[in-house]
């Protein structure tokens, strides 16, 4: 074995002294024995340095597959398919389609603006409505009902509608959902 | 409030100097700090808290007027320490055999060559695996760009150990690699 072989990993990593230096380089170019040794010395460097690479590299693929473990879409999957389920299970065996009457159009042909003092208030709309409940005899309504005074400016294009008026809207409720809906003037 | 002032001396052209300094020291060393400490077994997230704590506590040195000599040791020295604390065994270092899928082998190779590059990089790793700990933390330092005199500030041995420890290793991997 050559007498510099134990310095040679030293001057690759430019540790020596600058003569010290000098000489073991005009050593290893005239001893094909330490070139050779050299190079796989180096040879074992890149390597070590490419697998501190990989290891960086791993460590933040681990980090991408640690965000979501494997049983997260499974439990997952397994609470949506039970909520709906559950859903379908709480639902009504059958669901009737909610009729809408609306006799808008019908109950009022153009209306001639009222004055504000003859225009009714939502709260005075209101009792008026329910008054208005007994009279309509020919509507079954499902019990027990809930009447909504809205101002019709809510519910149409400014204009659209004279000022002041208001229409109420009757639910009808039966087995806790709205069976009806109608709209009164 | 009275009329009485008083002045803050506060050290802000040193402080916006140390600034700059800092971010380009973070740009600079925060990739091989992080290749670092992957390599001491810390997982991502670890890994990158560590390296924040290390600048935050290097940002407190500065500003505290701290040397700024041989800074990048110390990053080091702060980031190892941390990772130590980290860490709470020796044995969590390497977790298991490393799958070189997306590596240093490149895309043009042929597939004969990819796995001799694969076979090459297991013989590597389980050589690495083989080493003491000190003589891979000295190479794992020495491979982020460390002087001896750096590395031996990092790990708190001398100069010289640190040369022998260097040396050892090389030398370890080289003949159970057979390069």
């Amino acid at each position: 074995m050559c007498d510099f072989s134990g310095r040679l990993i030293a001057w690759m990593d430019c540790e020596l002294e600058a003569n010290e230096a000098a000489v073991l380089g005009r050593h290893v170019r005239a001893c094909a024995e330490c070139r050779e040794r050299v190079a796989a010395y180096e040879d074992v460097s890149r390597g070590f340095a490419a697998y501190c690479d990989v290891v960086l590299e791993t460590a933040m693929v681990t980090k991408i597959h640690r965000k979501l473990p494997r049983w997260v879409p499974v439990v997952a999957g397994a609470a949506a398919v039970a909520a709906v389920v559950l859903v379908l299970a709480l639902l009504p065996r059958s669901v009737k389609p909610i009729p809408v009457v609306s006799r808008v159009a019908e109950a009022r042909p153009p209306i001639a603006p009222k004055t504000a003092t003859n225009t009714p208030n939502p709260v005075q709309r209101r009792h008026a409505a329910a008054h208005r409940k007994t009279q309509t005899a020919n509507w079954a309504v499902a019990e027990p009902a809930i009447q909504i005074a809205i101002p019709g400016d809510a519910m149409f294009p400014p204009g659209a509608v004279p000022e002041g008026v208001n229409f109420v809207a009757n639910l009808s409720l039966a087995d806790g959902s709205v069976q009806g809906l109608r709209l009164q003037p | 409030m009275s009329g009485d002032s008083f002045s803050l001396n506060l050290p802000l052209a040193r402080f916006a100097t140390d600034s700059c300094e800092a971010t380009a020291l973070y740009r600079e060393l925060r990739k091989p700090l992080l290749r670092y400490l992957a390599g001491l077994g810390l997982s991502s997230e670890e890994a990158q808290d560590v390296v924040q704590d290390a600048f935050l506590s290097m940002h407190k040195h500065l500003a505290a007027g701290g040397s700024q000599e041989n800074i990048r040791s110390w990053l080091f020295r702060v980031a190892h320490n941390r990772a130590r604390n980290c860490q709470k065994s020796y044995a969590r270092r390497l977790g298991g055999p490393l799958d070189p899928v997306f590596d240093l082998i490149s895309h043009e190779a042929t597939p004969e060559q990819a796995v001799l590059a694969k076979e090459k990089f297991h013989r590597l790793d389980k050589a690495i695996r083989s080493l003491a700990a000190p003589e891979r933390d000295c190479l794992m330092l020495r491979a982020e760009g460390l002087r001896y005199r750096e590395i031996g500030e990092v790990l708190g041995i001398p100069t010289s150990t640190v040369g022998d420890t260097v040396e050892r290793a090389v030398k370890k991997l080289a003949e159970k690699c057979n390069v």
